[in-house]
């Protein structure tokens, strides 16, 4: 097994690439000096609370604030009349939908905003909104996407009845949102009719939460004197906030200002413009006070943006040896109340269509179905590039249905279809380019990591005993770094991102980023790019991002895109400064550049010991001894339009033992290796893998939302919803290859969804592999104790005696 | 979310006697722990409350009661109760049909069947609670609509004193406590096989 001590040099005074530096963000949050939203107290701040729906579908009838207005310290209770006139009661969706920021005459979910209370504090704005009397007439209640379409479904959103376009293409249903088909259904077909073998799996990918440590808020401040906006706000993408504030609001971008302070995780949750946001903006326009809105943990889960909720049949063809002919998918996509997911804006079901994996699938055909429910609106987040997750878990569990079709070793199976070393760039059928990979090198080093073949035995042996052990395994491909400008855009901005580096004069350096980290340590790896780049000391090195008064813009840190475009236009913007660096060597030397040679910290001149000039000695030159015609001053922008995504992979290999009497499922064994390309700081990306695994185990073992008939959510607290401690959690045993990538300035790659991504579908591998022997294909997630003891007791295992 | 709930209790009162008072609806509304009638719209239609006590949290629904079948040849009476709670965040509703049934001379017995609906914060919070919550909710109802009528009945002076120190022993809202304690009791009877109790 790898260690991660890989890297750790601390002689190194540079600190730059592949160096364990530790966390530069640590020091300030373990000592409680972080600031985050909620730590943002103003002169005068006034704070919001939210009147919700206790209906999943209703109309109201009405609204009497009387009683919440007489409460003293009260000063306003706004509902969807009070914004009509400034036509801001809906707001666009980044999905090209509307959503209502308060409900507009009717509610579609339950705990839907109806109004909002501003009060002298957060206590008298609670007792206020106890006292704002809805009155509703409840109307039947949509909860089945399956039912959504028939022709007696409920109607859900009036408000698009006889539209035949909801922002994502043609549809044939008031509770229809869209249909979205990619590859060649044709060719597809042809590949079914002719196999030797096929195989197809119904498989259901729950709604989950990403349930960020701090949920989401913000604090509006309207200064009237100065017509001039600021917001702070719990959100991955600042830049992209105050375009859509812009726009709403008509106020000019110059005249707002979105800073994201601290964030307390993010996993995409925190993409989103939410209801709560709009009214604590607004409230502070009316009112010309700072107001603080900020959610419990209730409404956070209830309404915030959760992710999957996918409907997925795949089917696969394949020849009597396994090598795969053709790949057919069909989902049907619950996007509730709203369609509200966060993703690209041509791309209905997100990057889904990288469903053909690590493996060499000739042709392929996708159909995705979006429907209107009576439940929150979303999609999209939780630790993953749009829709990812749900893809490597379709084309994961079909390659294990395949293998027990034919009766061969899950792993074989890979093996034989992977893509090859030499194939790369590989064109999908799907229309992606695997920009770099080594399937088959990784696979076999983690098979002789665990001894594969000894587990197999010991499975073989427990089997014949009555005991229940399984084997799961996952070679997955995710796309992260959204990404190139041609495909992908959000409200029609592309999705480039951007690095401003300024180095002062006695070489320390101020950087700032369109990205915003939420966890992920940028403060400290995008140091470590320009320490390589600049050879300057990270320690010198400041990071700041957040605050769209002072930082180029960018659209964000969400989908693994931060060291994928962020971290290369970092690489790029230092390269700049590098060549200025170098020319300015070269006077101060008074040789020709192409004389010079670059060592770590400084330019040398070729053959001639001792004649060189430091990028500290640089960094003075540059603010008082320049060469003639050169303008002074060290430093460069990048706007950064990747060229292509990055395709990070792994092997994950799981091994479970299951109590036959309560189901119980003990994780004895998790092994990670993942290939991110270029490692910047191994002890970071070991943090993050960690970080992912815990998550996908959370997802695969316990996460749900789950709603009853009359839409009534049952998951919204923590007593129910999961979150696992040390205690549940199981061991990680990591590894890596590095396979750079070769259109990245550094060779890197995403990583910090991939162990989420290629987790989930591990354990689901792992536990049917338990079954396996009886017949079992596939169960379906959560894979908590009580529902794997129903299957143990449909198959009669745990009978006594 | 709903439950269906039916219930039978054995009334040692002849079945006349029973029916007088299920024909008196702000009686029988008052049978049910916390209820009351608050306003009576006429005689099909009433208003009225439900305080609920859990803890710390106290739940008062406000509501509207409908009388929608009075049969005198079955002795059966629905009713549908249907409330928000005051702080608008929980709704529930109540569709319930009592029929009386004479066993003997002397006795008859009250035959309840229920569908509680919940929504709202009370469903998220309460809902794996709402069987046996509901359960104990009809159990009380059984045993207070017997001492009514018990209370009520003319003849028998010592069981009706009787019956009227035990009504006014009942506390006057849904104790979230003692439903706890009952609800658990009623848990691990059910855990243990053992036939949990109807009265």
């Amino acid at each position: 097994m790898a260690t991660s001590a890989e890297g750790i040099t601390t002689q190194d005074p540079i600190q730059g690439i592949g160096c364990s530096r530790k966390r530069k963000e640590d020091p300030r949050f373990v000592q409680g000096k972080g600031n985050y939203v909620d730590d943002v107290k103003m002169t005068g701040m006034v704070y919001a609370d939210i009147v919700r729906s206790p209906y999943a579908h209703a109309r109201i009838k009405s609204i009497n604030k009387e009683k919440a207005l007489a409460v003293p310290g009260v000063h306003a209770v706004l509902t969807a009349d009070d914004l009509k006139p400034l036509k801001l009661h809906w707001m666009p969706t980044l999905a090209g939908d509307v959503q209502a920021v308060l409900a507009d005459e009717k509610v579609h979910m339950q705990y839907q905003e109806v109004a909002v209370v501003i009060a002298d504090s957060r206590y008298i704005a609670a007792d206020a909104v106890d006292l704002v009397e809805v009155e509703y007439e409840p109307l039947p209640v949509l909860v089945d996407p399956h039912k959504a379409l028939e022709p007696d479904a409920p109607i859900l959103r009036e408000d698009t009845v006889g539209k035949d376009n909801v922002g994502q293409g043609p549809r044939k249903h008031p509770n229809h949102i869209f249909s979205w088909e990619v590859g060649d259904a044709s060719a597809t077909e042809r590949a079914f009719d002719t196999a030797e073998v096929s195989v197809a799996q119904e498989m259901y990918y729950p709604r989950v939460h990403p349930s960020p440590l701090e949920t989401c808020g913000c604090v509006a401040s309207f200064d009237k004197a100065r017509g001039h906006l600021t917001v702070y706000i719990t959100s991955q993408a600042p830049h992209v906030v105050r375009t859509v504030v812009s726009l709403l609001s008509g106020l000019p971008e110059s005249k707002i200002r979105i800073i994201s302070p601290d964030i307390g995780g993010g996993f995409g949750n925190k993409v989103g413009i939410y209801p709560g946001y709009v009214t604590a903006i607004v409230a502070s326009i009316v009112l010309g006070r700072p107001v603080k809105w900020v959610e419990d943990r209730m409404e956070h889960l209830s309404t915030t943006a959760w992710a999957r909720d996918y409907w997925m049949s795949g089917e696969l063809a394949a020849d009597k040896e396994g090598h795969i002919k053709g790949l057919r998918v069909k989902v049907l996509a619950d996007h509730g109340a709203f369609n509200s997911h966060a993703q690209p804006t041509k791309w209905p079901a997100g990057l889904f269509s990288i469903v053909t994996g690590s493996y060499d699938i000739p042709t392929a055909y996708v159909k995705v179905d979006g429907v209107y429910t009576n439940k929150s609106p979303g999609g999209v987040a939780y630790r993953c590039s749009f829709r990812v997750t749900e893809a490597v878990y379709l084309i994961e569990r079909m390659m294990d249905v395949l293998a027990q079709k034919l009766g061969m070793d899950k792993a074989e199976i890979r093996r034989r279809n992977f893509v090859k070393k030499e194939q790369f760039p590989y064109d999908t059928a799907l229309g992606w380019q695997l920009d770099s990979g080594d399937y088959h090198t990784a696979l076999e080093k983690v098979l002789d990591a665990v001894d594969y073949a000894g587990l197999r035995k010991e499975q073989a042996e427990k089997r014949a005993q009555g005991e229940l052990m399984g084997i799961g395994l996952v070679t997955f491909t995710e796309i992260v770094g959204a990404g190139p400008s041609k495909a992908c855009d959000i409200l029609g901005v592309g999705m480039f991102d951007s690095a401003e580096i300024r180095v002062h004069p006695t070489g320390s350096v101020i950087a700032r980023m369109g990205t915003i980290t939420q966890g992920q340590g940028h403060q400290t790896t995008y140091a470590q790019i320009i320490a390589t780049e600049l050879g300057l000391p990270s320690e010198d090195i400041q990071i700041e991002e957040g605050d769209t008064d002072t930082a180029p813009y960018g659209l964000g840190t969400y989908g693994s895109r931060s060291t994928p475009v962020g971290g290369a236009a970092t690489a790029v913007a230092a390269r700049k400064i590098h060549a200025k660096a170098q020319k300015i060597a070269a006077h101060l030397l008074e040789v020709s550049e192409n004389d010079l040679e670059w060592e770590v910290d400084r330019f040398k001149v070729k053959g001639l010991p001792g004649q060189e000039k430091t990028m500290k000695e640089i960094a003075w030159a540059a603010y008082n001894d320049v060469p003639e015609g050169m303008e002074m001053g060290l430093e460069a922008v990048d706007y950064y339009d990747p060229p292509n995504f990055t395709y990070p992979f792994g092997v994950y290999l799981c091994v479970v033992d299951i109590d036959k009497y309560t189901g119980q499922v003990h994780v004895r064994r998790f092994y990670a290796l993942d290939d991110c390309g270029t490692r910047i700081n191994p002890m970071i990306i070991e943090g993050q893998i960690h970080g992912g695994l815990n998550e996908g185990f959370a997802v695969a073992m316990g996460q749900e939302l789950p709603y009853d008939e009359d839409g009534n959510l049952m998951g919204n607290t923590f007593m129910d919803y999961f979150i696992p401690t040390f205690v549940e959690t199981p061991y990680w045993e990591t590894d890596y290859t590095v396979t750079p990538s070769p259109h990245h300035p550094l060779g890197a790659k995403g990583v910090a969804e991939s162990p989420h991504v290629g987790s989930i579908p591990c354990f689901t591998s792992a536990i049917v592999d338990a079954f396996a022997h009886l017949g079992i294909t596939h169960m379906n997630m959560p894979h908590n104790a009580y529902r794997v003891w129903k299957q143990i007791h449909e198959l009669g295992l745990d009978k006594r005696g | 979310m709903h439950v269906n709930l039916d219930k039978t209790f054995p009334i040692e009162v002849p079945l006349n006697s029973a029916w007088k008072f299920l024909q008196d609806i702000p009686g029988v509304a008052s049978c049910m722990p916390g209820a009351e009638i608050t306003e009576v719209v006429d005689d099909r239609h009433y208003k009225g409350a439900v305080k609920a006590k859990l803890g710390p949290a106290t739940m008062a629904f406000n509501g509207d009661i409908e009388v929608k079948g009075m049969d005198a040849a079955k002795h059966e009476l629905q009713l549908l109760g249907r409330g928000q709670d005051t702080k608008g965040s929980s709704s529930a509703e109540m569709d319930l049909t009592a029929q009386l049934v004479e066993t003997g001379s002397n006795a008859c017995e009250l035959k309840g069947s229920a569908v509680v609906t919940v929504n709202g914060k009370a469903a998220s919070l309460g809902g794996r609670m709402m069987t046996q919550v509901a359960d104990q909710i009809l159990n009380q109802f059984g045993k207070n609509f017997t001492a009514h009528v018990l209370a009520t009945q003319e003849g028998d002076a010592a069981a009706a004193s009787e019956a009227q120190e035990r009504l006014a022993e009942q506390p006057k809202e849904l104790n979230g406590l003692a439903f706890a304690w009952s609800v658990i009791v009623g848990f691990f009877r059910s855990l243990f096989g053992a036939k949990s109790s109807s009265n």
